[in-house]
């Protein structure tokens, strides 16, 4: 029988079964975090727009945001004081390039942000993943999440998001500031007809945004109405559809409205495209990107939008073809 | 005989000795059939067929194809159970054997090993080790010996370290022999060994069984259709034919010319040879 | 003729799990946070000593963030290859894989599920955290046993038709997946995307980590006593019936096993894959089919490759993290090709 082990062998073999052993009942540390309630005072608990609860930290002295519209507004608020990290795509303001970045906001390090030592990580509900939250949480580190639909929502958001960031009178100014225009630009838009417009996504496949999203609201506040009617966020439409509702306008969102002139010229001579009414006469506007977030720079885009659709509200001169250089420095 | 062999003759001896007048294995009318689907009739591939064999004989069965033969020798392993009938070896019912058991005293050596993974000849050899022992076994030096025995006792030690996708034809079949040789077995079952094998490998083959018949105490069925190789090395031959055992007996009961014709369809003549043993010849021709 | 003897296997085993050891220090050491081995010791040490409070910050995020990331790797790892050299000799195929009988998307499909129920029910949060897994481990065990229904054939397992019905559950499951996805609101199923590509990031609350190391232990264990058998299916299902198999027992125990390890990996770490088709093959060319070995150096080559992995998934595209699985569909890609080479050369 070779079933006899040599002794030293056996010694190394017991290190290595313990080794095993370890492994398989994992190393456990349960050392606190190093900003953890220990070594702070007072907390509140609030809850976010997701209806989740939170404990936050205060004061609140260190933040981290994961969503490029959550940084905006955090500027905007003039808070970006307590701005530790933000994301890769943070773009704007120039100044939100030159803050530590965690990563991209759906796969950002866990180790980078504990790293920074935050008091509160903020998210939105259409960027962030749960799982992120859910892996913070576990660490003991608060997030608070934004969801909004709409523009009144995103007033709403900002207002609370400065309360809970410490600041409520930032908040309550900025609010006030984007309802007064707000309020302006209903007035004006009052008696124009809204203009069925479809809001372009991406064309190939033709993908616009359902009538539950922000972006939807702010058409309707920029007096035209989105002609598609889904529950879904990102429905695609069929070419057929779309030459259905016959849209009055296509909506773009992009920073260079050259290439937008380029892009519809480039879908006039495409199947299906042709058949629509507004490529034919070329009647389409652009906004800057500044659509795609729920920040206060939507607002300034929608009134962009709103002189594009109806420039006779506003005192000026027949339709424009295309979009002006100007909605490129909207902000 | 090394000590090794010794045993698992000596194993078989005194199995044989406790009961020297009965047969080891008996094969009591058995008949198997199957249906392709429920609605047709079940087709019968074997009927109501009994023969009897003793230690150190060697049995073969012989007909043309499909005519039942690998069924017959699936069903003596006691992997297929009968429809009808039973398989008796030393008393016990082969079917009913627990798995293990059965691989310690009915061994099959079949045509071709698919081997997914190459392997070398002795770790082959070593798997006629496993029905010895638990379940999650590693070989003993006995198993070694044994497996190096195995190999002896076919002529194939030289191959014992070769890859078995390296070797030719015959020698796999000598190494496919020397493992079931390893499982020490009372019951040696071939099916058609001889197939992919030149004259002189064939003639070596059955002289290697018939030495082994001998000396360890074996019972060996061989399936095969190769007529002059089966009377020459058998004691006794079982004929088959569309299922239907015809005859049962030694070669020179069986080789009766008119019968093989019959099963054979085509034009015979049956001679006796220098060793007394009966010979076929084809009369070429047309029929 | 060496047949393998236990201090064989134990040496090898033991060298394994050096190299094992070796892979998860240096994934200790590499990420965000800079950590000197040195430091690393200290604190582990004041770990086991159960000086929790003494533990630098550093350390602790380490301690809290790292290492059961890569402990999960290293399960999951173990257990896919582990399900694949499994699979593979019950199905005498090569290209067997834990995904190929559809338990990956059932999985998946379970989850997504899970995901889209979670919010109508209130549940308490211990059983929230797990209620995704458990949704995963379901949808695995349903695509199981509906593949193994699919695949009998005279009331037997048979392979061929085991691994195209496997094929076709997988196919229809993910279309099912991708119906869903497509036409449900988005914000539940962000998270799909990085665990349709295999994610390391869900660190699994307490009660189900035990659950996966006992799920894992047992499971592993009762292949292992199998290792012989297995051995002898490779040569063929009717010549192991004959040298003393019991063919249909072994093979309905491994499936479960298997089955139940890649249930179990897919539920908390999605689908990462060609592990458990790659691991058994490169660890063959190394060990030999030998099970009594293959199984453990599989378990340990891919607890190392997955391992691996993760330390290139957290540093390529630093700050962001990559998902585990990219890297090894990248790395693993050409391997596949390279192997296949070899053995058609």
């Amino acid at each position: 029988m070779s079933y006899r082990i040599p002794i030293h062998l056996r010694r190394i073999a017991a290190i290595g079964i313990l080794f095993c052993v370890a492994l398989f009942f994992g190393v456990r540390a349960n050392a606190e975090q190093a900003n953890a309630s220990a070594a702070r005072g007072s907390f509140r608990t609030v809850s976010d727009e997701t209806g989740r609860t939170v404990r936050i930290p205060v004061p609140v002295r260190r933040i981290i945001s994961l969503a490029p519209s959550v940084t905006e507004s955090i500027y905007a608020l003039g808070l970006e004081n307590l701005l530790v990290g933000d994301t890769d795509y943070c773009d704007y303001p120039e100044a939100a390039t030159k803050v530590h970045k965690v990563g991209g906001a759906t796969n950002p390090s866990l180790e980078e942000i504990a790293q920074l030592r935050p008091d509160v990580v903020l998210v939105i509900k259409s960027l962030n993943r749960l799982e992120t939250v859910q892996q913070l949480e576990r660490l003991g580190i608060a997030t608070y999440s934004t969801d909004p639909h709409s523009l009144d929502e995103i007033r709403t958001s900002l207002r609370r998001l400065a309360d809970v960031l410490g600041n409520p009178a930032a908040g309550e100014a900025l609010d006030a500031g984007l309802l007064q225009k707000e309020r302006l630009l209903q007035q004006k838009l009052q008696a124009a007809r809204p203009t069925r417009v479809l809001f372009v996504v991406w064309t190939e496949p033709l993908i616009s945004v359902g009538k539950h999203t922000f972006i939807a609201d702010a058409l309707a506040h920029a007096g035209a109405v989105s002609v598609v009617e889904s529950s879904q966020d990102w429905p695609q439409i069929s070419l057929e559809e779309m030459v259905r509702l016959q849209p009055d306008f296509l909506v773009f969102a992009n920073s260079h409205s050259e290439n937008v002139t380029r892009d519809v010229e480039a879908l006039a001579k495409r199947p299906g495209w042709d058949l629509l009414d507004t490529v034919k006469r070329r009647k389409f506007a652009v906004v800057s990107d500044a659509v795609n977030r729920p920040a206060p720079r939507l607002f300034a885009a929608v009134e962009d939008l709103a002189r594009q659709l109806h420039p006779e509200v506003f005192g000026e001169s027949s339709p424009l073809r295309n979009a002006n250089s100007a909605s490129r420095d909207n902000n | 005989m090394t000590s090794a062999v010794k045993s698992s003759a000596s194993r078989a001896t005194a199995e044989v000795t406790r009961n020297t007048n009965e047969p080891r294995l008996s094969v009591e009318q058995v008949s198997y059939a199957y249906a392709p689907n429920p609605q047709q009739a079940p087709v019968f591939t074997l009927e109501a067929t009994s023969f009897q064999a003793k230690a150190g004989e060697v049995v073969a069965v012989l007909g043309p194809n499909a005519s039942g033969k690998s069924t017959l020798l699936q069903i003596i392993s006691g992997a297929l159970p009968p429809l009808s009938g039973r398989v008796l070896l030393n008393g016990n019912v082969t079917h009913q054997l627990e798995p293990r058991t059965r691989g310690q005293r009915i061994a099959m050596v079949q045509q071709e090993s698919q081997l997914l993974f190459p392997s070398k000849a002795w770790e082959f050899v070593l798997q006629g080790r496993h029905p010895y022992g638990k379940s999650l076994r590693f070989e003993s030096d006995e198993d070694v010996t044994i497996a190096q025995n195995a190999l002896a006792q076919v002529g194939a030690e030289h191959l014992a370290d070769r890859w078995m996708d390296q070797i030719s034809g015959g020698e796999k079949q000598r190494v496919i022999l020397a493992r079931a040789l390893a499982q020490q077995p009372l019951l040696l079952l071939l099916d058609e060994p001889t197939l992919h094998l030149d004259i002189g490998a064939q003639v070596d083959l059955l002289e290697t069984l018939r030495r082994l018949a001998a000396e360890n105490r074996y019972t060996v069925v061989v399936v095969t259709h190769e007529l002059n190789l089966a009377g020459e090395y058998a004691e006794q031959v079982v004929l088959l034919q569309k299922g239907k055992a015809l005859r049962v007996g030694p070669p020179a009961s069986v080789y009766q010319r008119d019968l093989l014709e019959q099963v054979f369809q085509t034009q015979l003549t049956v001679e006796t040879g220098a060793s007394g043993r009966p010979r076929v010849s084809i009369l070429p021709g047309p029929q | 003729m060496r047949p393998l003897t236990v201090s064989r296997l134990l040496i090898q085993c033991l060298i394994l799990a050096i190299i094992l050891f070796c892979v998860m220090v240096l994934a200790l050491k590499f990420g965000a946070i800079h950590v000197s081995l040195y430091g690393l010791g200290r604190n582990l040490l004041r770990v086991f000593l159960g000086k929790t409070s003494d533990i630098a910050t550093e350390y602790s995020l380490i301690l809290n963030l790292r290492l059961p990331r890569i402990l999960l790797g290293a399960f999951v790892g173990a257990a896919l290859s582990i399900a694949g050299t499994s699979f593979q000799a019950l199905l005498r195929n090569p290209l067997a894989d834990p995904y190929v009988l559809g338990v990956s998307s059932g999985a998946a499909l379970g989850a997504i599920f899970a995901l889209l129920v979670e919010p109508h029910l209130a549940l308490p949060p211990e059983i929230a955290a797990v209620f995704t897994p458990l949704g995963a481990f379901l949808g695995a065990a349903i695509a199981i046993t509906s593949v193994y229904f699919l695949g009998r054939r005279d009331g037997r397992i048979d392979s061929s038709t085991l691994l195209l019905g496997g094929v076709i559950v997988a196919s229809l499951l993910y279309a099912v997946i991708i119906l869903l996805l497509t036409t449900l609101p988005s914000s539940n199923f962000r998270g799909m995307a990085y665990w349709l590509m295999g994610d390391l990031s869900g660190v699994p609350s307490r009660p189900l980590a035990w659950v996966l190391r006992i799920g894992f232990a047992v499971a592993a264990v009762v292949i292992y006593t199998t290792a012989s058998d297995l051995n002898l299916l490779l040569s063929g299902e009717k010549e192991a019936m004959h040298l003393g198999v019991d063919v249909r027992r072994v093979r309905i125990v491994v499936y479960l096993a298997a089955s139940a390890l890649t249930g179990l990996a897919v539920a908390v770490s999605g689908s990462i894959g060609y592990v458990g088709l790659l691991v058994p093959h490169v660890m063959r060319m190394i060990y030999g089919s030998d099970h009594r070995i293959l199984l453990p150096a599989a378990a340990f080559g891919g607890a190392i490759a997955v391992v691996f992995a993760d330390i290139l998934a957290r540093t390529i595209a630093a700050p962001s993290e990559l998902p585990v699985g990219a890297i090894t569909a990248i790395a693993g890609a050409p391997l596949f090709i390279y192997l296949l080479r070899r053995r058609f050369a």
